[in-house]
């Protein structure tokens, strides 16, 4: 027994080797058949590969040149801000004595030429210190004879007038030329420069007029600055050396617990834009996740129809002796030589993607990618590629190794009805599920990637269904009288027919098309269409409480206002829950912009029409007791607080304790002043404040409007509502292109794999044509016979994959953007009948090529 | 192209002045076809000239590569004629395109392959219904039913070819063949892909079905028993005809010169 066992080993070592060796082997001699009918699955896999490994680089290289420039952006090692109030001199001390102290403050305010008639732009006021900037460096377009001069040296005063430094497109908005003076509050500055560069720029997410840069000491001059003014105070630090951001932010919770200051450092330099960057990058992998499954069925489609064509070989292979597990290790091997070659392609293209994105971007967003290779990301690529190959790849290799011997020369025609081993559907579970792991572990968001497996598996399966659907229907359809519907109809549920490679491969292309075509379309709408019934024309902001009457009366009265609104407002932010601050509470993401920053409140007596309460009840008229306050009701349900809950809200400097009256549900898209606290009159009465008033007027009276009121009160500004709106409409603009493109991935990946569907069927479909031919069939009659085919299998599924894409875009609206969803059917139809279209021109050209041979050859009977 | 073809109102004249036939079903008159290859073009019909009257049973014999299979492509209008013409029931080929000479298939010919040609993913009786439907029938698929209960197979109507054995594919392409009743029917070696008995099966059903519908049939055949069950035989040799003989009578009848 030992003799024999060690000679038999012996033999294995010397030459004739058994299991992946002489796979191996005999892969290596399949493959010299070249990469006939491969193109398609390298193409596939190259594909999605590419989309997933570019997208995760040039986001890692966007967020490591973010925080390259970290301090840049921020404009020093941690900033501090304070809105309404400025920092105490005992607070200024305190950090003078750790750190240099830049001070910026910001506001907003209307800038005018010279002349009554001048236009008034709304612009973001930056008034800087002696220090500003303390790193990085403003680069700026001074006026002849100034070039060469400093910053502080440019907005210094000379002759009586404050230098301003502006940005270059108030040139045109103020119609004013570089030498001009611009009246802000109550004096005029003379514009030194143009600022082509603030190194800070990004670090403010959203503002709504283009800088003007003044001194810090100019600003007491414009009269702007008032108790309440919505005035934020930043005040920037070069920490000492011996000093971190960490011990400092510690310190100074500990010296002054309630200074309501907002801290930031350099690893939140641009926090809105991060996480802006970190969803986008999340939506588009998941993009290319659907690119790289798409392309999946295409590589499954590709070995099944390879293998189809390698049956004679597996029989003859089988019949000399070799079991299923070396039929299957064989064509395992030339599978993955051949993923590895696209893989390889994917990723070369993939890591080369942050220099062509980095060449198109270039510094529009304030700051420049960090080049370079990223090996994560092209590793999580690859590991998508591997294992979606080798998923698809499965069900078909498991056929061909079960099927036996002599029923495979039969399979020609007739699907095997072979019965796919345990191990196979093992395999297929486990290949799957890591596959569906890699996706949810490498997500940023989690509870979204989940979402997407779980509908990207019933995706997959409703399509596998709905073939099968429409095999059955066609079956069991009574027999049309029209020979060639009957043909078309019944070429569906044909043995050996495309339509289940068809459907799933178009279907979910299609899917994806549909709902990114919806959801692009449901933003836009609520951008844009709910403009002109609801929205005001107009928020005037910063009224001072004694203007307010004055104001009213101005603008009530003005010819063609239809509608004036006033409310004050104040800024504050949520110190604490209960007690608890909201570091240490566990705060859902939807509603963690709440406690973000700073909200605007607001005080009444009465609820208005538009306040719905959903709990607890509001405070009579003259209600005096202690503060109460209405919650909207989103922020409460996520938190489980209602009424009798407390909150502790910083408003200027200071905590204040409020006991919540009610919840109420607030609608945003109307427009309408909406805030998330309303408090009850008394404590913030005496506050100061200012107040905010929203206008609806006549468009054509809107220009005088603003004039009238800007002229009366200096200190107030006015923001157009559409010009505000058109600006969130441009980023949203901008988004939908990136968007588009790699929807447009996911849409080429679908073609690919509807060609290799179609192409697969080729040979058959040439046969059949000849055959009848023969039969006296015209070329006409064939071509309609199949053209209704593809005609009717892209009509059935751009219906169903319209309903999928449908069901995806109301999920994605309502459950993750919390906005509203409206059927856009122009969007769907248009992207339906372009499937239909594809589908029915691919079939056109098969079919052509198919009528173009030549009968002969095909039925000599050598 | 020839003069003659370019003329299809002379060529689709019925060639007249046949010896036994009044009116001859084929006529071919000078045919050749040459076809390019590799290794430059090549003959292989090298000026047939044939008339063959209706209801005659032909048998045309020759080694491999004698222009057997080529004489009966041009005949079904699946290859064009180099030169010469071509006229099968009174309906001259030139001048007609590919879905003429389709449309002309579909009416009066029918065709049998040695390979059996069924459509592999059409069941038995959407086989034999197929030439019915474009000739645009009512009853195709009851006449195709009756068909292939004609020749035995009435119980396989929903199998698909993969699904039949050799023999009743090849009974399943003659319903197919005989299905529209057609005036001429073309079979290739039509058992040379099957077994003795099981050919001599469907030699009988061939003849007999020839017999009860009075059809012209051109049979190609190594076979030298079954040439003899035609009434006569010709022999082709390097794209040429150098036999042609009546069965029984054992008189040399050269058509060509027959016939004009």
């Amino acid at each position: 027994m030992t003799a024999l066992a060690h000679s038999g080993g012996t033999a294995a070592v010397g030459g004739y080797s058994r299991g992946w060796p002489l796979a191996l082997r005999l892969a290596r001699r399949e493959l010299r058949g070249g990469l006939k009918g491969f193109r398609i699955f390298l193409a596939c896999l190259t594909l999605g590969v590419t989309a997933i490994a570019g997208v995760g680089s040039v986001s890692e290289s966007m967020l490591t040149g973010l925080q390259r420039d970290g301090r840049i952006l921020l404009g020093g090692d941690m900033e501090l801000r304070l809105t309404h109030v400025a920092a105490s001199a005992e607070q200024l001390a305190f950090l003078d004595s750790r750190a240099d102290v830049s001070r910026v403050a910001e506001m907003r305010a209307m800038a005018r030429g010279q002349g009554d008639d001048a236009r008034r732009v709304l612009v973001e006021l930056r008034a800087v210190d002696d220090l500003y900037p303390l790193f990085g460096a403003a680069e700026i377009d001074a006026a002849e004879a100034l070039r060469g001069d400093g910053l502080q040296s440019l907005l210094a005063r000379r002759d009586g007038n404050w230098g301003a430094v502006i940005d270059p497109r108030l040139l045109r908005r103020l119609q004013v030329a570089p030498g001009d003076l611009v009246r802000v509050g109550e004096i005029d500055f003379r514009i030194t420069g143009l600022l082509e560069r603030e190194p800070d720029r990004t670090s403010r997410a959203f503002t709504l007029g283009p800088t003007f840069m003044v001194a810090s000491a100019s600003l007491a001059d414009t009269g702007l600055v008032q108790p309440g003014s919505l005035i934020q105070n930043h005040y920037r630090l070069r920490l000492d050396p011996d000093v971190t951001a960490k011990t400092l932010r510690a310190d100074l919770g500990e010296t002054f617990p309630e200074a309501g200051w907002r801290i930031r450092d350099t690893t939140e330099a641009a926090p809105g834009i991060g996480r802006f960057i970190d969803r986008l990058t999340l939506f588009l992998t998941l993009v290319g996740l659907t690119a790289l499954l798409v392309g999946g069925v295409g590589v499954g489609n590709a070995v099944r129809s390879y293998l189809d064509g390698k049956t004679a070989t597996i029989a003859t292979l089988k019949c000399l002796g070799a079991p299923g597990r070396l039929i299957f290790q064989v064509y395992m091997a030339q599978i993955l030589a051949l993923a590895a070659v696209g893989i390889v392609i994917g990723l070369i293209l993939g890591a080369v993607a942050p220099y062509v994105a980095a060449g198109l971007i270039g510094d529009a967003l304030g700051w420049r990618a960090e080049l370079g290779l990223y090996p994560l990301p092209l590793a999580t690529a690859a590991a998508f590629g591997l294992l979606t190959a080798i998923t698809f790849s499965l069900w078909p290799l498991g056929r061909a190794r079960s099927v036996a011997a002599a029923s495979l020369f039969r399979d020609l025609i007739t699907p095997a009805a072979a019965q796919v081993t345990r191990s196979t559907l093992l395999g297929l579970v486990v290949f799957g599920g890591l596959l569906a792991a890699l996706a949810i572990f490498t997500a940023a968001d989690r509870r979204l990637a989940v979402y997407f497996v779980v509908g990207a598996i019933a995706a997959l399966l409703l399509f596998r269904l709905a073939a099968l659907a429409i095999m059955t229907l066609a079956r069991r359809l009574p027999r049309p009288k029209r020979p060639g519907l009957r043909l078309a109809v019944t070429n569906l549920y044909r043995p050996g027919a495309p339509t289940g490679s068809v459907v799933m491969s178009l279907g979910l292309g299609l899917t994806v098309l549909v709902a990114i075509a919806l959801i692009e379309g449901n933003l836009s709408r609520q951008v844009r269409q709910s403009l002109p019934e609801e929205a005001p024309g107009f928020y005037f902001i910063d009224i001072q409480p004694d203007q307010v009457a004055a104001f009213d009366a101005l603008v009530e009265s003005f010819p063609g206002v239809t509608e004036v609104q006033q409310m004050p407002m104040l800024r504050g932010r949520i110190a604490a829950v209960n007690g608890v601050p909201p570091s240490e509470l566990d705060i859902p993401s939807d509603v963690q912009w709440v406690f973000r920053g700073d909200r605007g409140l607001t005080w009444m007596r009465a609820p208005r029409d538009i306040d719905r309460i959903t709990s607890g009840a509001w405070w009579p008229p003259d209600y005096a007791g202690a503060p109460l306050v209405s919650l909207h009701d989103e922020v409460g349900d996520a938190l489980g607080i209602g009424p009798g809950d407390t909150l502790a809200i910083n408003i200027l400097g200071r905590n204040v304790e409020v006991t919540i009256a009610n919840l109420r549900e607030i609608d945003w898209a109307s427009l309408s002043m909406n805030f998330v606290m309303i408090f009850s009159p008394g404590l913030l009465e005496q506050a100061p404040q200012s107040h905010i008033a929203t206008v609806k007027a006549d468009p054509e009276t809107e220009d005088s409007l603003e004039i009238a009121v800007t002229d009366r009160f200096i200190n107030v500004s006015s923001i157009r509502v559409k010009e505000a709106l058109e600006q969130v409409g441009d980023l949203i603009g901008q988004i939908a292109i990136a968007v588009r493109a790699i929807a447009a991935v996911a849409l080429v990946a679908g073609v690919l794999v509807l060609a290799g569907a179609v192409a697969a069927g080729h040979h058959r479909r040439v046969y059949d044509s000849v055959v009848l031919k023969v039969l006296g069939a015209t070329r006409r009659s064939i071509a309609q016979a199949f053209l209704l085919e593809y005609g009717l299998l892209g009509l059935v599924t751009a219906a169903i994959a319209s309903a999928i894409g449908t069901l995806a875009a109301f999920l994605v609206l309502t459950e993750i953007m919390r906005a509203d969803f409206v059927f856009l059917p122009e969007a769907v139809i248009v992207t339906a009948l372009l499937a239909t279209a594809i589908t029915v021109g691919f079939g056109f050209v098969g079919t052509w090529r198919a009528l173009g041979q030549k009968a002969a050859p095909l039925l000599r009977n050598e | 192209m020839t003069s003659s073809e370019s003329s299809p109102a002379t060529a689709g004249k019925p060639a007249s002045g046949g010896a036994h036939s009044p009116k001859p079903i084929i006529s071919l008159e000078g045919v050749e076809l040459t076809l390019p290859s590799a290794a430059g073009p090549v003959h292989i019909l090298r000026g047939l000239d044939l008339l063959v009257s209706r209801g005659e049973t032909v048998s045309v014999v020759g080694p491999s590569g004698s222009g057997k299979s080529s004489m009966m492509m041009i005949i079904a209008g699946l290859e064009r004629a180099s030169e010469g013409t071509v006229s099968v029931g009174g309906t001259g080929f030139a001048g007609l395109d590919e879905d003429s000479l389709a449309r002309f298939r579909r009416d009066s010919v029918g065709i049998v392959f040695q390979d059996f040609h069924l459509v592999p993913t059409m069941t038995a009786l959407e086989n034999v219904a197929i030439p019915l439907e474009f000739a645009g029938r009512a009853d195709a698929f009851g006449r195709a039913a009756e068909c292939l209960e004609a020749v035995g197979l009435g119980h396989r109507l929903t199998h698909y070819p993969g699904q039949l054995s050799g023999g009743e594919q090849q009974r399943t392409a003659l319903a197919r063949a005989f299905g529209p009743a057609p005036d001429l029917l073309l079979a290739d070696e039509p058992t040379g892909n099957l077994d003795g008995e099981t050919g001599q099966q469907i030699i009988d059903l061939l003849f007999d079905l020839q017999a009860e519908h009075g059809t012209t049939l051109v049979l190609i055949t190594h076979d030298p028993q079954l040439a003899s069950r035609c009434a006569r035989s010709v022999k082709l040799l390097d794209g040429l005809i150098v036999d042609d003989v009546v069965n029984g009578s054992g008189t040399a009848k050269p058509a060509a010169a027959t016939a004009l």
